[in-house]
């Protein structure tokens, strides 16, 4: 455990150095960003080592006597462990180049700590080994990040966004916590080892309650609400730490608890799998309504979180029916998600940075032909893209076949298994689908064509600490999608420790599936290859021309004449407008002498229209009524507290 | 192996020749006499011998667009079993990589489409990104009631020897559900009438055709290959089903492969001559119908087999 600690109390010091030595802007960077990736990389080589090291690591430190703070690490906290490592290690190196505003130095080193913060209480939260260690870690995790997205504070949308993010980490955590207060009210004990001697029932509700909280956090369908508006108020590589394993300390609660409560009803597994489907495919309904870059890729973390969480239900089905493969299939190809998600969203979120900071615009239909002069960051984008989108070779992939092979499995049990493996199957066809249509938008819309508008015309790329990371994960998707033996094997690693209720089956023929994967992306290559081959020899002394786009006879066209994403996207939302129903606001062009006229869209999220109705307007009214309550007055606030502690005292 | 890599060899080889067919069909349906059974390797030779033109708004995706494509759709074929006999490669869960790997050359399809910057190349790439999804769901809806005849998830599994007499005869009649739902897939997929119509004047109206509107000599040589494969995938899987029947001899399967494949290529023939193109917006609902049959299907063989 030494280097673990090592590690964090690295991070931790990067993050208050920084804050001491924040007039000088360079040095300041550079203390921070080499403290927080050294820590990081102590700890992801740790990390590392312990999850292909089977074991069980734990460290204990009384804390004022009161209760003890203790950490384990096993395979699970490992997985999520490297995950976390890596990630902030590549977003630490990115900050370098991308937090370059002077005038902000200050706001910079405050931001640096709060990221080594943020950073060192995931790693806590996934290696707590009691409630309270969790929950305090939690806290930090929640509060840092909040800091973190209320970096540009003077704009009131991103106060409105902090504010939102700050009610529903709250409110999630409330949650959680209820879920362990009846978990102790059961075992008299905050460790998660001793889960499985509550009665059934009680492990229903348990697991229900912290779905909840977990599922705040994580961004499931519909309390996904915050996602898309604190990504675009967040830096860029904040939303890549955020969007690509912060949420993910979400499944490794839900994880964790399943695994220590051992409850073998499919009810909960079913849960899981429904809000799944309905994550995945209304996330990337609404990714692909988004006109902001970073709006969208927050809608698809909600779609990958959706994909992750059918992956980990089919696994949670495949353990209640006792069909071990079917479980392992799920858990492999869930976990192997969060892996990969973390990859690919990490690399999107951070080309989107460079792209916001060289044209200062997140809008998508504003932008165009950006790969003519940002080759790194749009071909790494492109690659991000491609794994997004499941699409083989790359790491996406990987895991989605896990999980369709995990939903075919289903697909033999009965009654609802059934029907729901089913539902998975088709819903992740239609994802990925979606998925495909969404990410060419962007990448079309984006960085192909010609620029819209001047500024996107004279860009550069300069900075390399933000290329280097981009070029890392962009080889990293593409590693894992041809060579997924080893991340497959980490994965499986990460399944057993937790004692998800199946006696030891073979991992081998697990592996043995990678074989095929690595074969067929092979072959593919080989053909690609041939075929470029051939193409050379076809052009070879050929008379190569240039000339402008075939305007079907069209001959003064303009930038503003492509297609825009909005046209793009429009089809496709139609056939969804019964669950994004569209806000179109255009004054019709009329007479001889039309005035200028506009046109401007928005794409409802159901979610936040219900939760106003239903919640926030109810919650508002009742609270208005109880306004008399608050006086101002500080001795009527202590009373209160003491009044409460009385009437407790009564019942317990 | 060796027969199995000639047989791929021989199928993409002869994939132009059977595209040719549905020309001869439709020359007939307008009581032409129509181009010659081998002009498509006429036009692949006259448009490889060609040199190109590229648009200045294009950059290298544009030209690696047809190469994956192309190759994605070679690939795929590597699996495909060929009037029957065993495909050169064959794993579990083969179809979903190929089903994915021609996603696969889509995105590049439509990527290099909106590297032109031409807003009737962004309209056809829009379409091509939509009324695939239905097509997916669709077909792994049929993988599905596949996979619960047969317990199998490989190409090989369904399509070789004998096999799609066993899924007849697992299935019964519901199994025709299946033929005209991946005979709709087809058409939608390969973009023929009634979702698109390849020999449309209007660009405004296309699909496929306007997304390769600026490609030019040897890369839309491969564009076109590309799209003959594919259609050649996706009829031989429908051929393999109307004439499930398979004799020990080699000869004779190949004569009933071919013939079945004749008449895959003479229906779609059919269709474009007697049939006009569907507006646009009607077109998810022609493509849902095959989801549903496939969805029926499943539902009716699940009563038979419990």
């Amino acid at each position: 455990m030494n280097s673990f600690i090592l590690s964090i109390a690295l991070i931790c010091c990067g993050g208050l150095a920084a804050l001491a030595v924040w007039r000088q802007f360079i040095f300041m960077k550079i203390v921070a960003v080499s403290a927080i990736s050294v820590g990081c990389t102590i700890g992801l080589i740790d990390a590392l080592t312990k999850l292909l090291h089977p074991g069980t690591y734990t460290l204990s430190l009384n804390y004022l006597r009161s209760f003890s703070l203790s950490f384990q690490i096993d395979g699970l906290s490992a997985f999520f462990l490297v995950a976390i490592y890596a990630v902030s290690l590549l977003a630490a190196i990115y900050s370098f180049h991308y937090l370059n505003n002077r005038e902000k130095a200050l706001r910079s080193a405050v931001s640096y700590l709060f990221f080594a913060l943020l950073i060192a209480s995931m790693a806590l939260v996934v290696t707590a080994a009691n409630m309270i260690t969790f929950m305090l870690s939690w806290e930090i995790m929640s509060l840092s990040s909040f800091f973190l997205v209320m970096y540009d504070h003077e704009s009131a949308e991103n106060r409105r966004a902090g504010y939102l993010y700050f009610v529903f980490s709250h409110v999630g955590a409330m949650f959680i916590l209820a879920s362990f207060g009846i978990f102790y009210g059961h075992t008299g004990s905050f460790m998660f080892s001793s889960g499985s001697a509550i009665p059934d029932s009680a492990k229903l509700t348990i697991l229900i309650l912290s779905f909840v909280g977990f599922g705040s956090k994580a961004g499931v369908f519909p309390l996904h609400i915050w996602l898309p508006h604190a990504h675009p108020a967040a830096p860029s590589h904040i939303s890549a730490v955020m969007s690509g394993v912060m949420i993910k300390t979400g499944i490794y609660g839900i994880v964790r608890l399943y695994a220590s409560l051992g409850l073998h009803t499919p009810l909960f597994g079913e849960i899981v799998l429904v809000a799944g489907m309905v994550s995945g495919i209304l996330g990337v309904v609404y990714a692909l309504g988004q006109h902001d870059i970073k709006r969208l890729l927050a809608y698809h973390s909600v779609e990958n979180i959706g994909i992750i969480l059918i992956g980990i239900g089919i696994g949670m089905i495949g353990v209640s029916f006792g069909n071990p493969v079917m479980a392992v299939l799920g858990f492999c190809g869930g976990l192997l998600h969060v892996l990969n998600h973390s990859i690919f969203k990490s690399l999107l979120f951070m080309g989107a940075g460079v792209v916001i900071q060289k044209t200062g615009t997140r809008t998508i239909d504003m932008l165009g032909g950006l790969l003519k002069n940002m080759k790194i960051t749009g071909v790494t984008f492109l690659v991000g893209s491609l794994a997004i989108s499941g699409l083989p070779p790359f790491n996406g992939f990987v895991s989605e076949f896990f999980i369709y092979l995990g939903g075919f499995r289903g697909v033999a049990l009965d009654k609802t298994a059934f029907v729901l493996s089913i539902m998975a199957i088709v819903s992740l066809a239609i994802i990925g689908g979606l998925a495909l249509a969404c990410f060419t938008k962007v990448v079309g819309v984006v960085f192909q064509g010609e620029p819209r508008n001047p500024k996107a015309t004279a860009v550069d790329e300069k900075g390399p600490t933000m290329l280097a990371p981009m070029l890392i994960l962009a080889g990293f998707c593409f590693i894992i999608g041809v060579f997924p033996r080893l991340f497959v094997h980490m994965a499986l690693k990460a399944i057993p420790v937790s004692g998800l209720g199946y006696g030891r089956i073979p991992m081998e023929p697990f592996l043995n599936i990678t074989t095929n994967i690595t074969l067929a992306a092979t072959l593919f290559f080989v053909i690609l290859m041939a075929a470029l081959a051939l193409r050379l020899v076809f052009y070879k002394g050929k008379t190569i021309g240039s000339s402008g786009t075939w305007g079907c006879g069209f001959t003064q066209p303009t930038a503003r004449m492509q297609y825009t994403g909005t046209s793009y996207a429009a089809s496709i939302l139609e056939f969804f407008r019964p669950v994004a129903p569209l806000q179109e606001e255009h004054p019709a062009i009329r007479g001889r002498f039309p005035e200028k006229t506009h046109y401007r869209s928005h794409v409802d999220d159901i979610a936040e229209r219900y939760m106003v109705r239903v919640v926030v307007s109810p919650v508002m009214w009742l609270f208005d009524r109880l306004r008399w309550i608050q006086h101002g007055d500080i001795h009527l606030y202590i009373g209160y507290i003491l009044l409460a502690i009385v009437v407790l005292l009564f019942f317990v | 192996m060796i027969k199995s890599i000639f047989f791929w060899v021989l199928a993409i080889l002869l994939a132009p020749f059977f595209s040719a067919l549905i020309l001869k069909v439709k020359a007939f349906f307008g009581g032409k006499k129509g181009p010659p059974l081998l002009i498509n390797y006429y036009t692949l030779i006259k448009l490889f011998q060609k040199g190109s033109v590229y648009s200045t708004s294009t950059t290298f995706v544009f030209k690696l667009g047809p190469m994956v494509s192309l190759s994605a759709a070679v690939t795929a074929l590597l699996f495909l079993p060929f009037a029957g006999h065993p495909p050169v490669f064959s794993f579990k869960g083969d179809l979903i990589f190929i089903l994915y790997l021609l996603g696969l050359g889509r995105f590049f399809t439509i990527a290099a489409a909106m590297d032109t910057a031409s807003p009737f190349e962004g309209m056809g790439a829009a379409r091509e990104a939509y009324f695939p999804i239905i097509c997916e769901a669709t077909l792994f809806m049929i993988l599905i009631l596949f996979y619960i005849l047969t317990g199998e998830l490989h190409l090989a599994a369904y399509f070789s020897g004998s096999r799609p007499f066993e899924l007849w005869q697992g299935a019964g009649s519901p199994m025709l559900f299946v033929v005209i739902a991946l005979f709709i897939i087809l058409l939608a997929e390969n973009s023929r009438v009634p979702v698109d119509d390849p020999t449309t004047h209007l660009e405004l109206t296309m699909i496929h055709e306007v997304m390769a509107l600026d490609h030019s000599g040897p890369d839309f040589g491969f564009i076109e290959l590309g799209s003959f494969l594919k259609l050649f995938f996706y009829a031989s899987i429908v051929a393999r089903l109307i004439m499930p029947f398979e004799s020990g001899d080699l000869a004779i399967n190949l004569g009933l492969f071919t013939a079945s494949l004749v008449v895959v290529y003479m229906a779609v023939g059919v269709m474009e001559s007697v049939m006009a193109r569907y507006r646009m917006d009607r077109v998810p609902k022609f493509i849902l119908t095959s989801f549903a049959l496939a969805f029926f299907a499943t539902v009716i063989t699940l009563e038979f087999i419990k």
